[in-house]
């Protein structure tokens, strides 16, 4: 699915955070350390690429691949593809950022376990030695991918290079550039973030936390991140990181989200226009 | 005929066995389904998921609560409608199946099949013939189950999952023909629907949805993943198939692709094709044509159908003429920018340059699509056509390095929003919408006589509306995205109503003190 580079950033921040002592006591001593949080995460995938390269070099038992590939193809080869290379729904494995991370099955098993109910991914309830199985060959099939000559399924930066950077610089000044400036807000974008990712980003930041004013009968007013929103119920984060909800019949409420204009971008966008905006915000290192 | 059930019509014609159907399900019953059953998967053979029963209203619905919770103890969600004959309760996951006293959801047995390769996506449910439950597997076998106690009766290969089959429907119980389908879109292989012998597990007839595997400029795929719908009166079974093969690559497979992505009328004793209608000519989305084709017979344009009418996953709805598979309205229901227009025949009319491409297309809806396998649910009363819908934008890349076989390409959903639909069938037109949720809600639909319709939203909240106007009346949180379709029954004078959500099904009904007394259900 989409902003796999969040996904695995803002769960290696979660991984952090409660791994370490340090970090959790930083954060609950001093509060505005919290919503900083996800500030920070750019700057992550740095510090991740060391256990990158151990995950790489690491081989598995052929057997083990052996098995590996037939619990997946039974649980996870409908939404991300036999091969792992995505499928319905389901990311390609082989090119994911949180697979990278991993070494033996510390981040994936996390995902398996647990699931990312918000992603459409369910839980799954794997024996230890099948869960191994799938994690060794995930990463036997990164890297097959990897090493395989010619051009491979999948979406490359160069896939991306057809746009045109002034036609893309004027449609930027037209449509983005009330809330977003090249030299602000997406200074170093597109060193942040490249190809497939970039484009995903830009055309819908899932990531994008809306703010929401609740205000109470007395008058009293709440504000802070919108954590939680149905028909019945809104919930946000204040600056001291506590959650508070509300049945939403007794409350008034206004939610500023900053993704909205992306949407609305969305059902008028040609796909010129996509193109053309990406090779502009690709100067933008 | 008056299809808002029951069934008029007596009169198959079809060959009935001659078994006697003592405590079992005599498939006449399938016919003109009593208020105390659910005996196929969607209820009764038109597809409208809509009940008759009216003890529970928009009055009294707030009053709604738990009657029982029966926990399967899996993580896997249950995707399943379940079937109710005799008071039991029989539902599905992959690789299992339970009976379950409907009345307090205590366990009678489970049946767990042998651990295997398939593909365990999702399982729709069982059906039923005399003594006999009918099984798909993940590894592309059905299964004839004794009711009584859940042991296997016999066990025949449907596909070869070694090449990619597999399958998660419900079969259709016609008289004495068990339909199943399969499914497979990682691999180009050729979809089928089969027509099984209840006792012997033998095959009575196959209807080929394409061409063999390896015809020169011919598609696969066609995949026969849900369950069709049946018209006794005409004698026709219709059925939805999927999508070609290889999925987002068109150019291996010139034309229209028939007949994929298709809604087909068979004859249900030879398997013969009486007509069909293509919702998806050429798809290059994924975008199946398995949506429930729901048969009502109403006023169209002054004058009395025999109608069908399907909300299809490319995002249009339709509305035929049964008979003669002759369009009479094809219309959007949410956002969708692949097509040039609608041809003469009621098709739309796919815009090449809206084919995946290795720079990317922006395309709506995802390939998930408007809607998916959850049922839709239709409102004779008001003439809605109620559907789980989700509008969405995505990304949809295709190149040559991308090979001809299985997925051959790539599709990332970008945005998508869910929303309940209120269609009105004569015009196409939205009546009302109702907000589900960002995301996918994925809850199918069910409507009842009393004006209530049940679902649920992206947060996993089960939700009672007023069918007229869209308002909430009731809602329960249950914990996780609800993905399956709701059922509803009366036992002892009591309504209730089924909603599997997770790994739990609950039963829902008014208070006991809030209903009137009356004796035990005469079975």
């Amino acid at each position: 699915m989409i902003s796999l580079s969040y996904q695995s950033l803002s769960r290696f921040a979660l991984v952090l955070s409660f791994a370490s002592p340090c970090l959790l006591g930083q954060s609950a001593g001093t509060p505005p350390q919290t919503t900083n949080l996800t500030v920070q995460t750019p700057s992550v995938p740095r510090q991740a690429s060391k256990a990158n390269t151990g995950a790489n070099t690491e081989t598995y038992p052929p057997e083990l691949v052996k098995n590996g590939q037939a619990t997946f193809g039974q649980n996870c080869g409908f939404c991300h593809g036999k091969d792992a290379g995505g499928g319905e729904s389901g990311p390609d494995l082989t090119r994911s950022q949180l697979v990278s991370e991993d070494v033996k099955g510390n981040k994936i098993g996390d995902i398996v376990r647990n699931g990312r109910p918000e992603k459409g991914m369910p839980r799954f309830n794997l024996p230890e030695m099948d869960l191994a199985a799938v994690v060794a060959f995930i990463h036997d099939q990164k890297t097959k991918a990897e090493n395989q000559k010619g051009g491979r399924r999948g979406v490359d930066v160069a896939d991306l290079q057809t746009g045109n950077l002034e036609a893309g610089k004027k449609y930027f000044a037209a449509n983005c550039a009330s809330c977003h400036s090249p030299e602000g807000d997406l200074k170093g974008i597109a060193s942040r973030f490249q190809g497939l990712k970039l484009e995903q980003r830009f055309l819908y930041p899932r990531d994008a936390e809306g703010k929401v004013t609740v205000t109470l009968p007395s008058g009293k007013q709440f504000t802070g991140k919108l954590a939680y929103k149905d028909e019945f119920v809104i919930g946000l984060k204040d600056n001291y990181g506590w959650y508070q909800s509300w049945p939403i019949s007794t409350v008034k409420f206004n939610v500023d989200d900053p993704a909205e204009a992306h949407h609305t971008l969305l059902t008028k966008y040609s796909d010129d226009d996509i193109h053309n905006l990406m090779a502009f915000l690709q100067t933008l290192k | 005929m008056n299809f808002s059930r029951p069934f008029i019509s007596l009169a198959t014609g079809l060959a009935l066995a001659t078994s006697v159907f003592s405590q079992g399900l005599d498939p006449a019953h399938l016919l003109n389904p009593s208020k105390d059953s659910w005996p196929g998967y969607h209820g009764d053979y038109s597809g409208m998921r809509h009940s008759p029963l009216t003890q529970i209203t928009p009055e009294n619905v707030g009053q709604l609560s738990l009657a029982w919770a029966y926990q399967t103890g899996q993580v896997t969600n249950l995707k399943a409608t379940p079937l109710l004959v005799n008071g039991i309760l029989y539902f599905t996951s992959p690789d299992n199946v339970w009976a379950v006293d409907a009345r307090s959801g205590h366990q009678l047995w489970h049946y767990s099949y042998p651990a295997n390769k398939g593909f365990h996506i999702g399982h729709r449910g069982v059906s039923m013939y005399g003594d006999w439950l009918f099984y798909t597997t993940p590894d592309a076998h059905l299964l004839a189950l004794n009711a009584k106690d859940g042991t296997v009766r016999w066990n025949v290969t449907l596909a070869d999952s070694h090449k990619g089959y597999w399958s998660t429907m419900s079969p259709l119980v016609i008289g004495n023909h068990v339909l199943v389908g399969v499914s497979g879109d990682f691999d180009n292989l050729s979809g089928f629907l089969r027509s099984i012998d209840p006792e012997t597990g033998k095959t009575q007839w196959q209807w080929n949805s394409v061409p063999p595997a390896g015809t020169p400029d011919s598609t696969t795929g066609g995949m026969t993943w849900m369950t069709g719908t049946y018209d006794p009166d005409s004698k026709l079974l219709y059925w939805g198939t999927g999508n070609p093969t290889p999925v987002l690559t068109g150019k291996p497979r010139p034309g229209d692709n028939l007949y994929t992505c298709s809604i087909v009328a068979l004859n249900p004793d030879t398997g013969k094709l009486v007509w069909s209608f293509q919702p998806s000519p050429h798809d290059t989305h994924d975008w199946d044509a398995v949506e429930t084709p729901v048969l009502y017979d109403g006023e169209f344009s002054g004058q009395p159908r025999k109608l069908l009418m399907q909300a299809s996953r490319n995002g249009y709805f339709f509305v035929l003429d049964r008979t003669t598979g002759k369009s009479l309205l094809t219309k959007p229901f949410g956002p969708v920018n692949w097509a040039k227009g609608v041809d003469k025949d009621g098709r739309p009319i796919p815009n090449p340059d809206k084919e995946p491409t290795p720079d990317g297309r922006l395309i709506a809806p995802d390939e998930g699509g408007l809607t998916n396998y959850r049922a839709p649910s239709f409102d004779p009363k008001t003439g809605l056509f109620l559907v789980s819908a989700k509008p969405s934008y995505s990304i949809y890349f295709s190149k040559p390095a991308d090979g001809a076989y299985g997925w051959s390409g790539a599709d990332y959903s970008v945005w998508s929003k869910s929303v309940l639909e209120a269609i009105d069938y004569k015009t196409g037109n939205i009546r009302w919408e109702h907000e589900l949720g960002p995301g996918g809600a994925g809850a199918g639909v069910l409507t009842t006589e009393s004006g209530i319709t049940f679902t649920g939203d992206a947060h996993g909240n089960a939700l009672a509306i007023d069918t007229a106007t869209g308002k909430t009346l009731w809602h329960t949180g249950t914990g996780t995205n609800i993905q399956s379709s709701p059922i509803t029954y009366e036992l002892d004078g009591r309504q209730y109503v089924l909603i599997g959500s997770g790994g739990v099904l609950y039963a829902f009904s008014l208070p006991e003190n809030a209903v009137p007394k009356t004796s035990a259900t005469d079975q």
